[in-house]
């Protein structure tokens, strides 16, 4: 049976992709992470790699084409000879056998161009619930469920002479996250103080072992995060049709600033790496994001968030929370001071005041 | 690319400064053995910076092991890492 590769979501604001390059043709076999084309959003061009490996049965768009995320750019199959279905939607069987999309599911799958064969189903049918846990484990948006970034009609012009502007690209897609912010997440925000002299030393004393170039105070910091987070997997989940989606891997996000983009950078499966190994993965999607240079994988599919503004010298900052994470910690230490803080912003619908601050005042102190 | 290993650390030690500068700081006293990230003249996102642009300038893709305080930590190693590579 042909299986699809869809449009990837390159980062939390832009639903568009523009396909810039094909680097294979109908009849080339590619392998598991093959890279096969080439996208483009407002903010980066990625390259979108194979997720399994097959034969190029047909290509569903063009070069320059912009195609909404998640449609399909292109089947594949395992020989070369396989049908492909007419269009990009299509509800045949998942893995194990014939699971018909409900007319709900279905209409959800042709919303978002999914092939009904890539979302697992957990009955006799693949319901909406089904497609609404995949695209939530995935970071697919809907865009239905986009808030209107437009001026209300309702909303007055101020009283004053001026003009209305369109927003760009980015101030659309900062409008959009944080309008998720408001709108899904019932979100907070606390904050506790500590003494950062002890991380400071912990740094301090793991680079010189390491020789390391970058200070590793706040990749040291994420990874003490990301084993407080697997110690306590509450943490790690979202809630997705009034249930709770416990998430399997910690994926951790953390922003970098690139020139005037913000990136929330992913660090997959956290939670299964060694100190050294996770410090070196940050590094590298950190090098990527200031090449423009970073992978779907690399931009999506955050389970947990960290932010530091120490840099600018930020005494404190209340972080928006991506979609589909409960938490989101945000680093500041003024100079001078002698003091840091860690804030959160949490949401309230999977996590307490206490559980958060039982976990910042953990994350706190360095391990022993 | 001038690879003569004066230009190198020239290219460097400008682009040191000039990464000092954004924050506010001048670097332009740094010596040429001095390890670049003890001089406090500039912080970890703009060695990142730093990083980037070098791999960039001497199309030389770095493996994250690589960089470290041996290959990259003073004007001169990052010259000499340059020459080892590029040699």
């Amino acid at each position: 049976m042909a299986f699809a590769l869809h449009a990837p979501r390159v980062n939390n604001n832009d639903d568009i992709v523009q396909v810039i390059a094909f680097r294979v043709a109908v009849g080339d076999f590619v392998k598991q992470g093959d890279i096969v084309l080439d996208v483009e959003t407002d903010k980066a061009i990625v390259e979108v790699a194979a997720e399994n490996a097959g034969y190029v049965l047909k290509l569903m768009c063009a070069v320059d084409d912009k195609v909404a995320v998640g449609s399909v750019l292109l089947w594949q199959g395992e020989t070369i000879d396989e049908p492909v279905p007419e269009t990009a939607v299509v509800a045949p069987a998942t893995g194990g056998g014939n699971v018909r999309p409900t007319a709900k599911a279905r209409a959800l799958l042709k919303e978002l161009g999914l092939d009904a064969g890539v979302v697992p189903a957990s009955g006799d049918r693949l319901s909406l619930a089904d497609v609404e846990t995949y695209i939530a484990a995935h970071g697919i948006q809907r865009r239905d469920h986009i808030p209107a970034v437009t001026v209300s009609a309702r909303e007055s012009v101020p009283d004053v002479a001026g003009e209305l502007v369109d927003l760009n690209a980015e101030e659309r897609g900062m409008l959009i996250t944080v309008s998720w912010h408001r709108d899904h997440a019932a979100a907070t925000y606390l904050e506790v103080e500590y003494d950062p002299k002890a991380w400071e030393d912990h740094a301090a004393a793991y680079a010189s072992a390491n020789k390391l170039m970058l200070s590793p105070l706040l990749p040291l910091l994420a990874y003490r995060y990301v084993q407080l987070a697997k110690a306590n997997p509450r943490v790690n989940a979202t809630v997705v049709n009034g249930k709770r989606f416990q998430y399997q891997p910690v994926n951790l996000g953390f922003t970098v600033q690139a020139g005037e983009t913000l990136y929330l950078t992913v660090v997959r499966d956290a939670d299964a790496l060694e100190t050294q190994p996770f410090i070196e993965a940050l590094g590298e999607v950190q090098r990527h994001a200031i090449q423009r240079k970073l992978s779907r994988e690399e931009t999506s599919g955050a389970t947990l968030a960290f932010s530091s503004m120490a840099r600018w010298n930020v005494s404190r900052h209340i972080p928006i929370l991506p979609p589909y994470c409960s938490l989101m910690i945000a680093h500041a230490a003024p100079k001078g001071s002698g003091r840091a803080v860690l804030g959160a912003s949490y949401d309230h619908r999977v996590l307490s005041g206490f559980d958060v601050a039982r976990l910042l005042m953990e994350l706190a102190k360095p391990p022993v | 690319m001038n690879l003569d290993r004066n230009a190198i650390k020239a290219a460097v030690r400008a682009k040191v400064i000039e990464l000092a500068k954004n924050l506010g700081m001048d670097a332009s006293d740094i010596g040429d053995d001095d390890i670049i990230p003890a001089t406090g003249y500039i912080d970890s996102g703009a060695i990142l910076e730093l990083v980037v642009w070098y791999e960039d300038a001497y199309q030389m893709p770095l493996r994250q092991e690589e960089i470290n305080i041996d290959n990259l930590g003073s004007i001169n190693s990052m010259a000499d890492f340059v020459l080892k590579r590029k040699g």
